[in-house]
Formats: C-alpha cells, structure tokens, sequence
C-alpha cells in the first residue's frame, strides 16, 4: 500500500479492496480490519471504519450545491465523516460542514478520500459515493 | 423550522445573499431580507421597521435568525428586536456569524431541521474556518 502522509484516518483500504477481500474469503492477516491498529473511536462502533476513494467528475468541481447535497447526505449518519482531498495533500475534514466541504478546493478530476467511522459508517459510505 | 433574515446596508446584497441562502436550503425554510434605507431603496443603510418586518414575515415558533452584514446593521437589528413582544423576541437572536459564509450554513443547517441555537452555532463556527485552509 502506498505510503501518503498520515490523515485522521490512518487506514486506507478502499471499500472494493475490503469487499474484494470478504467476498473471496481472504483475511489477510489475523486482525479483520485495519482499523484495529488504530485506537478505538470515541463511540461503542461496532464496525471497523470504512474508507472510498472517489473521483470528482462535475466539471466545475466540488462546488456549494453539490456540496449541499453531501452534507445533506452525510449528516443523515450518526458516522464521523471525514474527506481529504489526495489530489492536494490536504488533510481530513469533517463533510458534515459545508465550509470545510468546500475548503477540500476540489476540481474536476481530483481524488478524493472518503472515511467514515461509528455504527452506520458502511452505509454512510455506500450513499456517499453515488453522489460522485 | 427556524427563519432567517438577511440584513445588509446593500439592498442588492441583501437579495443576493438571500439568493444564495436559499438555494442551500430549498424551499422549505423562510428566507426574507431587510436591505437599504425604506425610502430609497437604492440608498446604503440599514432600518429597524424594515427589519422587524422582515423577521414577521418569516416569524416561526422554533425561531428566528438574524444575520448581519457590519456596524449599524447590529445596531437595527437589536432596535428591531426591541420592538417586538417580548414572547416573540425571545425566540429571535443575533448572529455572531459573517454574513456570506454564515447565511450558507445557517440555511442548509435550518433545512436539516436543527434548532435555532444549534444552527447559529455552526453558523458561528465560519468565523474559524478560513476559506484557504487545508491545500496545500
């Protein structure tokens, strides 16, 4: 796995890699998640945090209304959301606020790294990433 | 669902804001605008009785949520604020928030229905999130 600089999010296995993984039957090593070799989040989680990368595709980039329609999407979860635009080395911000949606300065065509964690965090990321 | 005014020296600010308020928040949530000095609408300047009228167009039982441009628009709206009953200005405050940045927010977090304190927090909390940060 590459090495990029370290986000809030220390693991970054795609969902399709994690799914690839399930479905095939596949541990990897000992510990199902990546996640264990973080410390515990803050709230009783039962599923290990899941991670996407999506590609912006709208032409005029991640912009105020599309953004709305994320921040909509994202504060439907309990989740701690984060994105960090790879694109632009930045780091992780909480996509449940528009104004650090927006300071991500996403263009078309920019990666885009999206992290949830907490209960509901697989179908948070699930709803998310049809809206890329 | 709480209400928001929009309150500038510009008339033409204040509609833009407004504009730009209301397309994050859809149609759900009650938008009005209190712009420009009454008899002139062209003239800068802000004036209590246009935003008191403002906040008894959008008036709502969970509340109202006054956003400001500078100085004296503060000025108004605390004189307009003063003249309503007091049952209805206790559900009535001032944001603290800029008022481009805060008037987005504050829109697309009443539209999720989130209560009047709530919403003027993250409103505020613009106030610490520059525009530039985190690219690098």
């Amino acid at each position: 796995m590459e090495n990029r600089p370290s986000h809030t999010f220390p693991q970054k296995e795609s969902l399709e890699e994690h799914e690839r993984r399930s479905q095939s039957g596949e541990s990897g090593n000992a510990r199902p998640c990546p996640s264990d070799s973080q410390p515990a989040p803050a709230n009783n989680s039962h599923q290990p945090a899941q991670s996407v990368v999506v590609t912006i595709t709208d032409p005029r980039g991640l912009h105020l209304r599309s953004g709305r329609d994320v921040v909509r999407t994202a504060s439907q979860f309990q989740a701690r959301i984060t994105a960090a635009n790879l694109s632009r080395n930045s780091s992780a911000v909480d996509i449940k606020s528009i104004l650090q949606l927006v300071q991500l300065q996403a263009r078309q065509g920019h990666e885009l790294q999206l992290a949830a964690s907490g209960p509901d965090a697989e179908a948070a990321i699930e709803a998310l990433r049809s809206l890329f | 669902m709480i209400g928001l005014v929009i309150v500038s020296h510009s008339a033409k600010l204040a509609e833009g804001v407004r504009e730009l308020a209301a397309q994050m928040a859809g149609e759900e949530v009650g938008i009005s605008q209190a712009g420009g000095l009454p008899d002139d609408a062209q003239a800068l300047g802000t004036d209590a009785f246009k935003i008191l009228s403002a906040i008894e167009e959008v008036w709502c039982e969970d509340g109202v949520l006054l956003l400001m441009d500078v100085g004296s628009s503060v000025m108004s709206a605390e004189i307009a604020l003063e003249m309503l009953p007091e049952q209805q200005r206790r559900k009535c405050k001032l944001s603290n928030a800029p008022l481009v940045e805060g008037a987005i927010v504050a829109a697309l977090h009443a539209s999720l229905g989130e209560p009047l304190q709530s919403v003027n927090a993250v409103a505020e909390a613009a106030l610490s999130t520059p525009k530039l940060a985190n690219t690098g």
